[in-house]
C-alpha cells in the first residue's frame, strides 16, 4: 500500500491537472445537489413565511415535524425513494430509479427540512412590521413576499448553503436510488466510496480534499452571511 | 383631483371586544372615525391602545365587532338619505386595509434610501416624472429633503418617524392611526410633526392619535378618549 504522502501527492496531481474523470464526478456532484436546492427552495421558503405568518391549528406540530425530518437518516430517504421508483413502486413507470433525477428526488427531500427549519428562523428574527407595513402601503401580498424576501435575504442564503451541504456530502441516498455509474450518477461521495473499497486512494482522496475545501467555503459564507444577518439593524 | 373634493367618509365601530387569554383588554368598544376630526386615544402602558388601532385598520382579528361605513357628499348628507348598516369585522375587513392606514409605533423603513421608501406608496403605474414630482413634495412637507438618499436603516427613530408620516401621505388614506407619532422626537420636532398633523386635518383627513403626550395636540383634538380596563372614557 502506498503511503499516505505518496497518495496525497498523486491527488493533488489530479486535481491540478484536469483530470477528465475526476472533474466529470465533481460536476455531477453540483448538478445534481444545485438542482435539488433549486427546485426545494421556492416551495420550501413559501412554507416557512406561512409558518412564520399564519396563525393556524397544526402550525406547532407541523414545525416540530420538521424539526425531527432535520435528522431524517439518509439511508431511510434512500430507500423510500427506491421503493417509490422501483419497477413495480408507485411511480415505477417513471424509470427514473439509478439516474440523476432519482438522486435529485432523494436530495430534496434530505433538503426540505433544512431550508423549512432555516428559513421559518429566518422569517421570525425578520420582522412582521415588513410585512405589515408593505400590505398597509397598498402592494399585492406577491409583492409584499417578495420584499420580505429580501429584507431577510441573509438568513434565507444561509439556509440555502445549509441545505447545500447536507446533501453534497451525502452518500447512502446517492448510493442507493443513483447507483453510483460512471458518467451517470457517480458522485463525489460516491466515487470515494467505491475507490476507497478498491483501494484506489489518491483518487479518494482527490474528491475528499475537493470535499473539505467546499465545506469550508460553505461554512465560510455561512458565517458570513450569519453575521450580516444579525447585524443588519 | 384634490382631497376636497371627495366625499366624506365615516366608519363607525361598535362592541367591539378583544380578549388575550383569559383577559378581557377591550370591552365592548364604540368609536368612530369621520372625515376631519381628530381623536386622542390616552391611556397607561398595555392599556390596548395599540391593539385597539391594530384591529381597526384590519390587521389584528377582534373577538367581535362590528363596522357600518357611511359614505357623504360635500353637502354632508348621507348617500342614501340613511345609514349603512353594521357588518361584522371580518367582512369589511379588505375595506379597512384599504382605507385605512395604521403608522406603527416604531415605523418600519426598508433596505435602501429614503426615495425608495417613499415610492413604495406610489402606485406602480404611475409615470416617473409624476413619482418623481410628488416624492419631492412628500420630502418638502416632511423636511425630509437632506435625507432623500440616506439609507433609512441608519436613520434616528424621530426621522424615521417623519418618513413614515411622509408615505402615509402618498398612500393618500383617507382614515390615519398614529401611534405614538411624537415618541422619541424633541420639542422642535414634536411641534412640526402637530403643524404636519394641522394640515390633514385641514385636508379633512381623519386622524386617530394613540398618545401619552396629550398636552400636544390637545389643540388639535376634537376628541380626547381614555382607554381604561377595558372602557373608553370621553375625557373632555
Ligand atoms: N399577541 C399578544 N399576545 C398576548 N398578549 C398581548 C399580545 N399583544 C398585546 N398583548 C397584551 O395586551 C396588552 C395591551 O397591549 P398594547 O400594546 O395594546 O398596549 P398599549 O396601550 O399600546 O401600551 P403602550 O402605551 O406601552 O404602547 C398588554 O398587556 C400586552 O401584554
Ligand atoms: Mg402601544
Amino acid at each position: 500500500m502506498q503511503s499516505l504522502r505518496e497518495a496525497t501527492a498523486q491527488a493533488l496531481t489530479l486535481l491540478l491537472h484536469g483530470d477528465a474523470e475526476l472533474w466529470e464526478i465533481i460536476g455531477i456532484s453540483f448538478r445534481v445537489s444545485g438542482g435539488a436546492i433549486a427546485i426545494a427552495t421556492p416551495p420550501a421558503l413559501l412554507a416557512a413565511f406561512l409558518l412564520a405568518h399564519l396563525e393556524f391549528a397544526g402550525r406547532r406540530l407541523l414545525l416540530s415535524l420538521c424539526n425531527t425530518l432535520l435528522s431524517l437518516p439518509a439511508v431511510v430517504v434512500g430507500l423510500t425513494v427506491y421503493l417509490l421508483l422501483s419497477r413495480h413502486g408507485p411511480l415505477g413507470d417513471w424509470r427514473l430509479l439509478f439516474s440523476q433525477p432519482a438522486m435529485m428526488l432523494a436530495q430534496i427531500i434530505l433538503a426540505l427540512p433544512i431550508l423549512v427549519c432555516m428559513g421559518h428562523a429566518a422569517f421570525q428574527a425578520g420582522d412582521r412590521r415588513a410585512w405589515e407595513t408593505a400590505r398597509m402601503l397598498g402592494i399585492s401580498p406577491l409583492r409584499a413576499f417578495v420584499m420580505v424576501l429580501g429584507e431577510v435575504r441573509f438568513g434565507l442564503l444561509a439556509a440555502m448553503l445549509a441545505g447545500f451541504g447536507r446533501i453534497i456530502a451525502e452518500v447512502g441516498a446517492s448510493m442507493m436510488v443513483g447507483g453510483n455509474i460512471l458518467h451517470a450518477t457517480r458522485n463525489i461521495p460516491t466515487a470515494i466510496a467505491l475507490e476507497t473499497s478498491k483501494g484506489n486512494f489518491p483518487q479518494g482522496i482527490a474528491l475528499g480534499i475537493v470535499l473539505l475545501g467546499l465545506a469550508l467555503l460553505l461554512n465560510l459564507a455561512l458565517q458570513y452571511f450569519q453575521g450580516r444577518g444579525r447585524s443588519a439593524p | 383631483m384634490s382631497r376636497r373634493m371627495q366625499p366624506e367618509i365615516e366608519i363607525r365601530f361598535s362592541r367591539l371586544h378583544k380578549f388575550f387569554q383569559r383577559r378581557h383588554l377591550l370591552n365592548d368598544l364604540s368609536l368612530s372615525l369621520k372625515s376631519g376630526a381628530v381623536t386622542l386615544l390616552c391611556g397607561e402602558n398595555g392599556s390596548g391602545k395599540t391593539t385597539l388601532l391594530r384591529i381597526l385598520c384590519g390587521m389584528e382579528k377582534p373577538a367581535q365587532c362590528w363596522v357600518a361605513f357611511n359614505a357623504k357628499n360635500s353637502a354632508g348628507a348621507a348617500n342614501n338619505g340613511k345609514a349603512n348598516a353594521p357588518r361584522p369585522w371580518r367582512q369589511c375587513r379588505p375595506q379597512l386595509q384599504r382605507q385605512v392606514m395604521y403608522l406603527h409605533q416604531q415605523p418600519y423603513l426598508f433596505d435602501g434610501s429614503v426615495v425608495r421608501n417613499l415610492a413604495l406608496a406610489l402606485p406602480r403605474n404611475l409615470p416617473a416624472a409624476q413619482r418623481a414630482e410628488q416624492i419631492q413634495r412628500a420630502l418638502a412637507w416632511a423636511q425630509l429633503d437632506d435625507l432623500a438618499h440616506a439609507r433609512a436603516k441608519t436613520l434616528s427613530s424621530g426621522q424615521m418617524q417623519r418618513v413614515s408620516l411622509a408615505r402615509a401621505r402618498l398612500r393618500q388614506a383617507r382614515i390615519w392611526l398614529l401611534d405614538e407619532p411624537t415618541a422619541n422626537m424633541d420639542r422642535a420636532a414634536q411641534t412640526r410633526t402637530v403643524a404636519l398633523l394641522k394640515q390633514l386635518k385641514q385636508a379633512r383627513t381623519a386622524l386617530l392619535i394613540a398618545s401619552h403626550h396629550h398636552e400636544i395636540f390637545a389643540e388639535l383634538a376634537d376628541t380626547c378618549l381614555t382607554l381604561k380596563q377595558g372602557r373608553l372614557i370621553r375625557t373632555p
